[in-house]
C-alpha cells in the first residue's frame, strides 16, 4: 500500500502537515467535438465540508463530477481525490468515494435488500459486517420495514434514500450526490437534507451538485457556481451575497410608475423590473438608495408597501450569469 | 483487501446471482430467449419437412407384381410421400391441394411388361409449385429407371456400386436440425447475455458496476455465468425437440453436452460483448436475429461447406456458427466435415470465446459516459 494511501485510511489526510483537499480539480478541461463541456475549471473541496456545484441544466456539472469519479476522461486537466490521480489510481478512489447518482442506478427490479447486498460484494464488505451494515443504514434511512419490497414500488423520495444508504455502505471518506432532490417531494427533501448534514457531522467530505438554489443555501458550505463550463464564482452562501448582492427594494403602487428612466438613473441602481403596480429595483454597493426611490415615486402617488431584502441566490446567479438557473 | 482471489470471486458469484434474479423477473425476456431458439427449431424443420418431400396418391388399377415392384421404386426415391388411393379419391385430394402429384398404374401393367409392350404411367402434376414439380419430374424417371434395374437386371447393365463413407445414410432433416441446435444456440447465448448486458446501460445501474472497484473482467464472467444458467433452459427444450420429438439420436452423447456448452458460451461472449459495445436492447435484439440466421445459412447449415463456393467457404471459416456446426454434426452424425480434428475445432471456438470475454471487458473498461 503507499504512502498515500496510509495517510488517506488515518482520519483527515494530510501534506505536511496540512489538511490534503479532499478533491483537488486544476484547469480541468473536457470537449465534446468543438462543444467545451468543462473549460479550464480549476476549484478544491476541502475535507469534512458541504461544497456544492451550482448551475443550470447543461452548465457542466454532471461531466465535471464524472471525470471526478471516473466515469468520463477529461481533456486535459488534473483530478486528485484524497490526494489520488484518478486517472491512475481510479480503483482507489472509486474505494473512498462514495455515489448517488442522479438517476440512482438502483436495480428497480430487485428489493431494497439485494441491492445493498449487492453493492456490499462490489466493494468487498467483510461477510461478517455485511449484514449489519445494511441493516444499519437501511435503519438510518427508515426502509428497514420496506427491505424485501422491490425498489420499483418505490417513491422518488424512497428511491434517493436507498441510492444514498448504499452509497454509504462501504464506509467512504467523500460522497457525490448528483441533484440528491429531483423529483422529491418537500418532505422526503427535507429528510434528504438531514441525512446529508448529519454525513459532515461524522467527518465525511460532501460533493453536491444542484440547481435548487434553497438546497444549496441550506447545506453547503461553500458553493461554486459554474457556467458555461466556467468557474463564475465560488464562496460561502454569505460571502456570495455580501459581495455580489446590494439589497433588493420591493415597491407596490397604487398606479403603474412613469418613472422608471427616473428610478434607473439613481446611483447604485443595477436594474428596475415593472410588473404592472409592482416594482422589484435590485441595487449594489453601499448606497442610501431607498430614501430617493420614496420621494421619486410618492411625487407621482402614494406607495401601498415597501420591503427591503438581501438577494438571494437566483438572483446573485442572475447577476453573475445573465441567466436564471433553471434554464 | 480488494486484490485477493476470495474477492474476485465474490463478485463473480455476486454478478451471476444479480443477473439470474433480474432476468427472472423480467419474464418477458426470459420467455422470448427461451421461446425464440424452440421456435426456429420448429420453424426451420417445418420449412425442410415441407420442403422435402412431394406429397403424392398411387392409383394402383394393377396389383400384381410388377405394378407392386414400381410403387416400391417409387416409395424408394426419397422424393414422394406416397399414399395409395382410388381414382376419385386421388382427383378429391388433388383439388383440395392435399397432393402434389397421381401417378396412375394402369390395369394391364403387368401384363404389358410382361409382353414387352410399352406402357403409359399417367402422372397428373399441380405445377403450382416449381419446386415440387421438378422433384416429380425428376423422381418419376428414376423411379423407372430403379424398378428396371430390380425387375429386369439382365437388361439393365449399368448399375451404380455405392461405398458409403458412413455406415449410416442421414437424411435431409436429421443433418439441418442439428444445424438449427447451433442457430438455436446463437440466439439463446446472444439474446440472454447481450439483453443482459444491454439492460444496465437501459436502466442506467451501469454506473452501479462502473463506480465500484471491482475489476471489469471479474462482471464480464459473473454475467456471463448467469447467461449461462438462464440459457440451459432454452438448450434443454431444444435438445429435448431434437433428439425426443424429431428423433435424431446422437451418436455420442459426451460430445452433445460438452460441444454444447462450448458453443453456448461463445454465443454468450459474443452477446455480451454486442451487448456492451451497443447498449440497447432492441439493437441487440435486431443484430442478434440479422447477424445469426444468414451465417447459419452460409455456415453449412445443409451440408458440408466443402460443397459450396470457395468464396462462401472463406466466409464460413471467419465466424464460429461453422465450427459449432462442424462439432455438433461430429456428436450426433459422427461426421468430420472438415480435416481439423474436434479437438482444433473446439479449440478454435474456445479461442473465440476468450477473444470475446477479453473484447467485452476492454469495452467497459474504456467505457466511459456520454456527459
Amino acid at each position: 500500500m503507499s504512502k498515500e494511501a496510509t495517510q488517506v485510511t488515518t482520519g483527515t489526510a494530510r501534506i505536511g502537515g496540512r489538511a490534503m483537499p479532499a478533491i483537488e480539480i486544476k484547469d480541468l478541461c473536457k470537449s465534446f467535438g468543438k462543444f467545451k463541456a468543462v473549460d479550464r475549471l480549476t476549484l478544491a473541496v476541502q475535507q469534512g465540508e458541504i461544497y456544492g456545484l451550482l448551475g443550470p441544466n447543461g452548465s457542466g456539472k454532471t461531466t465535471t463530477i464524472n471525470m471526478i469519479s471516473g466515469l468520463s476522461v477529461p481533456t486535459s486537466g488534473e483530478v486528485r481525490v484524497m490526494g489520488y490521480d484518478v486517472r491512475r489510481n481510479a480503483r482507489q478512489v472509486r474505494q473512498i468515494l462514495g455515489s448517488v447518482p442522479q438517476e440512482t442506478a438502483l436495480y428497480e427490479e430487485l428489493t431494497a435488500w439485494a441491492n445493498m447486498d449487492f453493492h456490499a460484494d462490489l466493494f468487498g464488505i467483510p461477510r461478517k459486517e455485511k449484514k449489519g451494515r445494511i441493516t444499519k443504514l437501511l435503519e438510518l434511512v427508515q426502509l428497514l420495514d420496506r427491505k424485501d419490497s422491490r425498489v420499483s414500488t418505490f417513491s422518488g423520495g424512497m428511491k434517493r434514500r436507498l441510492a444514498l444508504a448504499r452509497a454509504l455502505l462501504h464506509d467512504p471518506k467523500l460522497i457525490y450526490l448528483d441533484e440528491p432532490t429531483l423529483g422529491v417531494d418537500v418532505q422526503a427533501r427535507r429528510a434528504i437534507w438531514d441525512y446529508i448534514l448529519s454525513l459532515r457531522d461524522e467527518g465525511k467530505t460532501v460533493l453536491i451538485t444542484t440547481n435548487y438554489l434553497e438546497e444549496a443555501q441550506a447545506l453547503c458550505e461553500r458553493l461554486a457556481i459554474i457556467d458555461h463550463g466556467k468557474l463564475v464564482a465560488e464562496d460561502t452562501p454569505t460571502h456570495l451575497k455580501q459581495t455580489y448582492g446590494g439589497s433588493v427594494i420591493e415597491v407596490e403602487t397604487m398606479k403603474p410608475s412613469k418613472e422608471i428612466d427616473a428610478l434607473r438613473a439613481i446611483e447604485g441602481v443595477k436594474e428596475v423590473i415593472q410588473d404592472g403596480t409592482h416594482l422589484k429595483i435590485t441595487t449594489q454597493g453601499m448606497y442610501n438608495i431607498a430614501p430617493q426611490i420614496i420621494t421619486i415615486l410618492t411625487q407621482e402617488g402614494e406607495i401601498r408597501d415597501i420591503v427591503i431584502r438581501e438577494p438571494n441566490l437566483d438572483e446573485i446567479f442572475l447577476f453573475l450569469t445573465g441567466s436564471a438557473l433553471r434554464d | 483487501m480488494l486484490a485477493k482471489p476470495g474477492y474476485t470471486l465474490r463478485v463473480i458469484w455476486a454478478c451471476m446471482k444479480k443477473d439470474i434474479k433480474s432476468a427472472l423477473t423480467e419474464r418477458v425476456f426470459t420467455i422470448i430467449s427461451v421461446f425464440v431458439p424452440v421456435n426456429i427449431l420448429i420453424l426451420l424443420s417445418l420449412f425442410a419437412i415441407s420442403g422435402g418431400q412431394a406429397p403424392t396418391a398411387v392409383v394402383m388399377n394393377e396389383t400384381g407384381p410388377y405394378a407392386r415392384q414400381f410403387y416400391d421404386s417409387m416409395s424408394h426415391a426419397h422424393s414422394f410421400i406416397l399414399q395409395t388411393a382410388t381414382a376419385s379419391d386421388a382427383a378429391s385430394l388433388m383439388q383440395r391441394g392435399k397432393i402434389v402429384a397421381i401417378v396412375t398404374i394402369p390395369a394391364d401393367f403387368d401384363a404389358r411388361i410382361q409382353q414387352n409392350q410399352p406402357v403409359q404411367v399417367r402422372v397428373d402434376v399441380n405445377n403450382l409449385n416449381t419446386d415440387f414439380t421438378n422433384d416429380i419430374r425428376r423422381a418419376i424417371p428414376l423411379s423407372i429407371t430403379t424398378f428396371y434395374a430390380k425387375a429386369f437386371p439382365e437388361l439393365v447393365t449399368i448399375t451404380p456400386n455405392e461405398i458409403d463413407q458412413y455406415p449410416q445414410d442421414t437424411g435431409y432433416i436429421p443433418y439441418l436440425t442439428v444445424s438449427i441446435l447451433v442457430v438455436g444456440l446463437v440466439l439463446a447465448g446472444i439474446l440472454q447475455a447481450g439483453t443482459a448486458s444491454a439492460r444496465e446501460w437501459e436502466n442506467e445501474t451501469i454506473k452501479e458496476l462502473l463506480l465500484s472497484p471491482a475489476s471489469r473482467w471479474a462482471m464480464i464472467v459473473g454475467k456471463m455465468l448467469a447467461s449461462f444458467v438462464m440459457s440451459i433452459a432454452a438448450v434443454i427444450v431444444v435438445l429435448f425437440v431434437l433428439i425426443f420429438i424429431i428423433g435424431v439420436q446422437p451418436v455420442y452423447w459426451g460430445e452433445v453436452i460438452g460441444f454444447t456448452c462450448l458453443c453456448l458460451l461463445i454465443f454468450i461472449a459474443w452477446g455480451t460483448f454486442l451487448g456492451t459495445v451497443l447498449k440497447q436492447r432492441p439493437a441487440v435484439i435486431a443484430l442478434s436475429f440479422g447477424s445469426s440466421i444468414p451465417l447459419f445459412f452460409l455456415s453449412g447449415a445443409f451440408g458440408p461447406i466443402s460443397f459450396t463456393t470457395p468464396a462462401i467457404q472463406f466466409i464460413a471459416r471467419i465466424f464460429p456458427i461453422y465450427y459449432a456446426i462442424v462439432l455438433q454434426q461430429h456428436a450426433f452424425h459422427g461426421f468430420d466435415l472438415n480435416t481439423y480434428g474436434m479437438i482444433i475445432n473446439a479449440l478454435i471456438i474456445a479461442a473465440y470465446a476468450v477473444a470475446l470475454i477479453i473484447l467485452a471487458a476492454v469495452v467497459l473498461r474504456r467505457n466511459t459516459l456520454a456527459h
